[in-house]
């Protein structure tokens, strides 16, 4: 029977590296695609989601085991990528629509191709990239609270302890971002 | 209608609410069409964000694991205490003991006591006279002596 992730980082606080190892196989994937959800940047999205995972492996015994590890470690991501686009430039050049100074491209161009449906129109990709754009906009809270719903599938309750706030704190930002966002959908 | 759930709709949708709180709700919007139409929205838009999440570019992730292992080595190495590691501890120990030696040896010297001199170091060799102490209070007299002689010199030198 497999470990679970609370056993794991159990053994990581007592500097078990196999632990560790497995721990880093099953959340990469998690930790990368949702630092990048926040980023929309591919190395700081590499560098954060490690960094994240440094930090797991440094205070892994602070984890007391009253929350579930994910979301415990959903939380160090969270902060370090929010942080990230606080102090960086990322979150002036996604503001402003200028274009990227590396590639050139505007910021609707730098939006990732939505899901692939076959019976999707053209239209409706436009419309569902300027739906991401509009998330992109969001204020930190409200995109992080948005990414960690549709995309993690987070309850609002774990959404709640992965931004240290009250789930009443949550709503209101999820109110309000698709409150934007049906705006948004409303005008294109 | 005062005190549309609207804050709730989002969890009302997704199943999320107690239920005391969903009856609650659910009774609000048999009764509220724009609550409704509300809640439908939000339950269109929540799918069509589900369903239109951006791929994330690929990443390889033999790659990813070997720069987190040499990441985490160097974060390791750094944060170990430099008073742990042999040689700065065997460096640190020898300088604390070279240190503690100048300062003893300049305390035992004490402060403010002048380089000798080189006349006083021939003084100092000729130190053992003062074991001869009887002898040197007694230097006056054989000084006196000395220059008696003289005068015995001189008023030979002065007949002649």
């Amino acid at each position: 029977m497999e470990p679970t992730d609370e056993v794991l980082c159990q053994r990581v606080a007592d500097r078990d590296e196999a632990a560790f190892d497995l721990l880093v196989a099953r959340y990469q994937e998690r930790a990368y695609r949702l630092a990048w959800s926040i980023l929309r940047n591919t190395e700081d999205a590499r560098d954060l989601s490690q960094e994240a995972f440094i930090r797991l492996y440094q205070s892994a015994s602070s984890f007391a085991g009253r929350a579930k590890f994910s979301t415990w470690f959903y939380r160090i991501l969270v902060n370090l990528c929010l942080d990230h686009r606080r102090k960086g430039r990322g979150w002036r050049l996604w503001l402003r629509d200028e274009p990227d100074p590396d590639s050139g491209e505007s910021l609707l161009d730098r939006q990732p191709a939505p899901f692939a449906d076959p019976v999707d129109a053209l239209g409706r990709e436009r419309t569902l990239t300027k739906l991401w754009v509009a998330v992109d906009r969001l204020a930190p809270q409200q995109r992080a609270a948005v990414i960690l719903q549709v995309q993690e599938e987070l309850t609002t309750p774990e959404i709640a302890a992965v931004l240290k706030c009250s789930e009443a704190t949550v709503r209101v930002h999820l109110h309000r971002a698709l409150r934007t966002l049906k705006k948004t959908m409303e005008t294109s | 209608m005062a005190n549309h759930p609207e804050t709730e709709l989002g969890p009302y949708v997704r199943g999320e609410l107690a239920p005391s709180e969903r009856e609650r709700v659910a009774r609000h919007l048999e009764a509220c069409p724009d609550c409704r139409q509300d809640a439908e929205r939000v339950r269109a838009l929540l799918t069509e964000l589900g369903h239109s999440v951006p791929v994330a570019p690929a990443v390889n992730w033999g790659r990813y694991r070997a720069e987190l292992r040499l990441k985490l080595d160097a974060r390791r190495a750094r944060r170990r205490a430099w008073w742990s590691r042999p040689l700065p501890l065997a460096l640190s120990a020898s300088l604390a003991g070279v240190l503690l030696f100048f300062a003893v040896w300049n305390g035992w010297r004490s402060p403010g006591v002048e380089p000798m001199t080189p006349e006083e170091a021939i003084i100092g060799r000729r130190l053992d006279l003062l074991r001869q102490y009887s002898v040197v209070e007694r230097l006056d007299l054989l000084e006196e002596f000395d220059v008696i002689r003289s005068l015995d010199q001189l008023a030979g030198t002065q007949e002649g």
